[in-house]
């Protein structure tokens, strides 16, 4: 088994009524990138922060690398899971440098380490600047680098791309996958826009009211006969020329 | 059901167990008081009833409905001058309202008597005018209500002035587009719309009068806490205080269900951008208009703060050589010492049950939270009397079981008296420490445990460190009340302890209020610095 993520039936209701995710099943490969679709209370999130063990499942199990860590049972908590995750408002510590940021985590930081991941991100001269003084993409970096530096298994981003403008959007796409594919780490993100999750993931799974309406990979998820999916790719004013090569 | 099982097995974790602890440990002086009440009415209470409890509750209802009535008029009306208009001195005579609440309410009520009694240095320059006044007599109820009321309006002020401030211009602008005049303007639109915050803060005035001892006792008016004193010293039985409190309680939580029905769901969430809330400008105010408003908000000012204070240096002058003497110093510095350690330990208890019930995993153990932050709307003396019927329990059980006398631990340190200010003013700390750590968000202790954190490392890496200003602002602010509260520390201080408000009540009750001065005029510094600190009107803000 080489999966590094396996879900069954996983189920989570906040209020007790409405089920924010219901019945919920797929899993992921090592190296593998996975999106995750589906419009604002779909379940999007909920689903990224069950499997952070940021919330607890009201039914349901999830496994990271053959292990349960959620259950009816059993619990491991977030710092266990060997997990990184980066927020859609990116949470850098307001009172830490960026350099402190980065080697929070770390047990022994060294100075090189630091400095190597600085420069992976391009921010060698931010080392000493506080979060309030980086615009959104720079932030983003740094969070990102923060999460990277525990090397691990696999990495969450929720809407990674929400708030940066065209240019950098495109850009940080790029790097977000060399870098994952460099490191041989999975990844799993949140997007809204569906181009993101063609051009740059293997697998896309499409949540609608808490149900996973698709779940399938990025060839299959493009072909499908699904018409709400179908909808959502036509708005996209891509020919079948420019999707083939999106996909590619 | 059996998922349910399930889960509350796994959800269960040592966060959960603690919060219920500490919220539980914490209210024994209610639970306390509660449970007493099942084991009969003492030996007094009839008595008590015949004689004295109609007084109790119809004084203790004549002054909440006074000081209420006299608190919202200035504190309302001060609000509204200084945040609408321009006028000399208007800056300073904003923040110089907020210090009448650095003088303790018995502090202003044993001055004025020196102010206004026969030959008191009001009548005196009175009578030097010509005018032939030989005494004003504060010592009945009206004249309390009128103490407590200019000790106690900053609290309506505070609210209703942070209210007014908060109005954009474009409400004012549309209603006299509208064909509003001025007054039209304040009855119909600014007033509504502040109506929750001054209710919060007539609230605090409420709770403040009921907890009134000092005042009320120095000027011989029986209240539900006067009562409680007399019953337990003069009386002699405590049972009866037990009965008492309880009613108190009661009276206690019909205000609070009032002012909640009052206040119901009216938050008026006020549109508009912030730059247009900035953009406010006060009104420039013309002509004699100047000197009538800057001499309307003199008054309170006057008799709340200046005038007390005035007679207090007159008195501390005059016993000055007598009075400024080492044991000043050694009381000071014991006042001092109790609140550092009552701020310090209730700053540590709030915090333990922000976290503790924010890790835990059952909403339903919130509600404990509630019971545990309960104390600031009981009275001072109930919780006394409720701490010395429990602490008896203890004692009694330590000595029958074991063979121990714990006594001393009770009624030889000052524990227990900490321990009860902690309960008295726990809420005061919880509130603003809890809505600070909710304004952090939770992102940011997540990321601490995504990367690798636990729960009480993230807790001094990033959650306190991020908080640091509100718990700093808190620590002086339990600070101030602990050095100002008297009932409580009455009942329950060891007998070799000496705080400046148990000073100068002592030197007043003994008719030596002059000698009261030099303790009285070192509190108010001591308090006044700190609220400099505070930047004074932050607590209410």
């Amino acid at each position: 088994m080489n999966n590094i993520l396996e879900i069954e039936g996983l189920t989570k209701s906040y209020d007790g009524k409405k089920k924010a995710l219901n019945d919920c099943n797929f899993f992921l490969k090592k190296g593998e990138i996975c999106a995750i679709v589906g419009e604002s209370g779909s379940g999007k999130t909920t689903l990224l922060r069950l499997i952070a063990g940021l919330e607890r499942p009201n039914n349901g199990c999830i496994k990271i690398n053959n292990k349960i860590v959620s259950s009816n049972t059993r619990i491991t908590p977030p710092q266990k899971r060997q997990i990184g995750m980066v927020f859609q408002d990116y949470a850098l510590f307001p009172h830490m440098t960026v350099e402190e940021n980065i080697s929070f985590g770390l047990k022994k930081p060294g100075a090189s380490e630091i400095e190597n991941l600085l420069s992976l991100i391009k921010m060698d001269a931010y080392g000493k600047s506080y979060p309030s003084e980086l615009s959104g993409g720079q932030e983003q970096r740094v969070a990102l680098a923060r999460t990277l530096a525990l090397k691990p298994d696999l990495l969450l981003l929720d809407e990674p791309f929400s708030n940066l403008d065209i240019g950098l959007k495109s850009e940080l796409r790029k790097e977000i996958k060399s870098v994952v594919k460099e490191l041989k780490t999975s990844l799993i993100f949140i997007t809204h826009d569906l181009y993101d999750a063609i051009e740059i993931a293997d697998k896309i799974i499409f949540l609608k009211d808490g149900i996973v309406l698709n779940n399938s990979k990025v060839n299959d998820f493009v072909n499908t006969e699904n018409e709400e999916i179908k909808k959502m790719i036509s708005e996209l004013k891509l020919n079948a020329d420019q999707l083939l090569k999106l996909v590619k | 059901m059996l998922n349910k099982i399930k889960h509350l097995k796994r959800d269960f974790s040592q966060w959960s167990v603690l919060t219920v602890t500490i919220a539980l440990f914490v209210a024994i002086p209610l639970f306390s008081i509660l449970f007493n009440l099942f084991s009969g009415v003492g030996e007094m209470w009839k008595h008590i009833v015949s004689h004295y409890l109609f007084d109790f509750i119809s004084n203790s209802f004549i002054l909440i409905i006074g000081t209420g009535l006299l608190t919202f008029f200035f504190g309302t009306s001060c609000a509204w001058f200084v945040s609408q208009y321009k006028f000399p001195f208007r800056k300073w005579i904003e923040r110089l309202l907020f210090l009448p609440l650095a003088i303790p309410s018995y502090i202003v009520a044993y001055s004025y008597v020196g102010l206004f009694d026969n030959g008191g240095t009001i009548i005196r320059a009175l009578q030097a005018i010509g005018l032939p006044i030989q005494k004003i007599d504060f010592m009945n109820i009206y004249g309390l209500i009128i103490v407590l009321s200019f000790s106690l309006f900053p609290y309506v002020y505070a609210s209703a002035r942070v209210m007014f401030l908060g109005l954009p211009k474009s409400i004012y602008e549309s209603s006299i587009l509208l064909g509003a005049s001025n007054k039209r303007y304040f009855f119909s639109v600014a007033l509504p719309l502040a109506s929750p915050a001054i209710i919060g803060g007539l609230f605090l005035v409420f709770m403040e009068v009921l907890n009134d001892f000092g005042a009320a006792k120095y000027y011989g008016i029986n209240t539900f806490t006067t009562g409680i004193f007399r019953s337990w010293t003069m009386l002699e039985d405590l049972q009866s205080a037990v009965y008492l409190s309880a009613l108190l309680v009661i009276l206690v939580f019909i205000i609070v269900g009032i002012v909640a029905w009052q206040r119901g769901n009216k938050s008026f969430a006020i549109k508009g951008n912030k730059s247009e809330k900035n953009n406010f400008t006060r009104r420039e105010l013309k002509g004699k208009k100047r000197v009538l408003y800057l001499f309307i908000l003199s008054i309170p000012l006057l008799l709340g703060f200046i005038l007390p204070v005035f007679q207090l240096i007159i008195w501390a002058i005059q016993t000055f050589s007598e009075m400024f003497n080492l044991d000043l110093l050694w009381t000071a510095l014991q006042s001092l010492t109790v609140a550092f350690f009552a701020a310090f330990i209730t700053i540590i208890t709030a915090l333990a049950l922000i976290y503790f019930s924010r890790w835990n995993q059952f909403k339903q153990i919130n509600f404990f939270k509630r019971i545990g932050t309960i104390g600031y709307v009981i009275p001072g003396a109930i919780i006394g009397i409720g701490i010395i019927k429990s602490s008896q329990g203890i004692i009694t059980f330590f000595s029958s079981n074991f063979n121990l006398n714990v006594g001393y631990i009770f009624y030889g340190s000052s524990v227990v008296l900490i321990y009860a200010y902690v309960f008295r003013f726990l809420s005061v700390t919880f509130n603003p420490l809890e809505a600070n750590s909710l304004k952090t968000g939770k992102h940011l202790s997540e990321s601490s445990y995504l990367l690798g954190s636990s729960k009480l490392k993230t807790l001094f890496r990033i959650d306190l460190p991020l908080i640091k200003n509100a718990i700093a602002s808190s620590f002086i602010l339990i600070f101030i009340d602990v050095l100002k509260e008297l009932p409580l520390t009455l009942i329950l201080k060891p007998y070799n302890l000496k705080t400046l408000a148990i000073s100068a009540y002592g030197y007043a009750e003994d008719e030596l209020v002059a000698e009261a001065a030099l303790p009285s005029l070192v509190l108010i510094l001591i308090v006044v610095f700190l609220m400099f600190i505070l930047k004074i009107d932050k607590k209410n803000e």
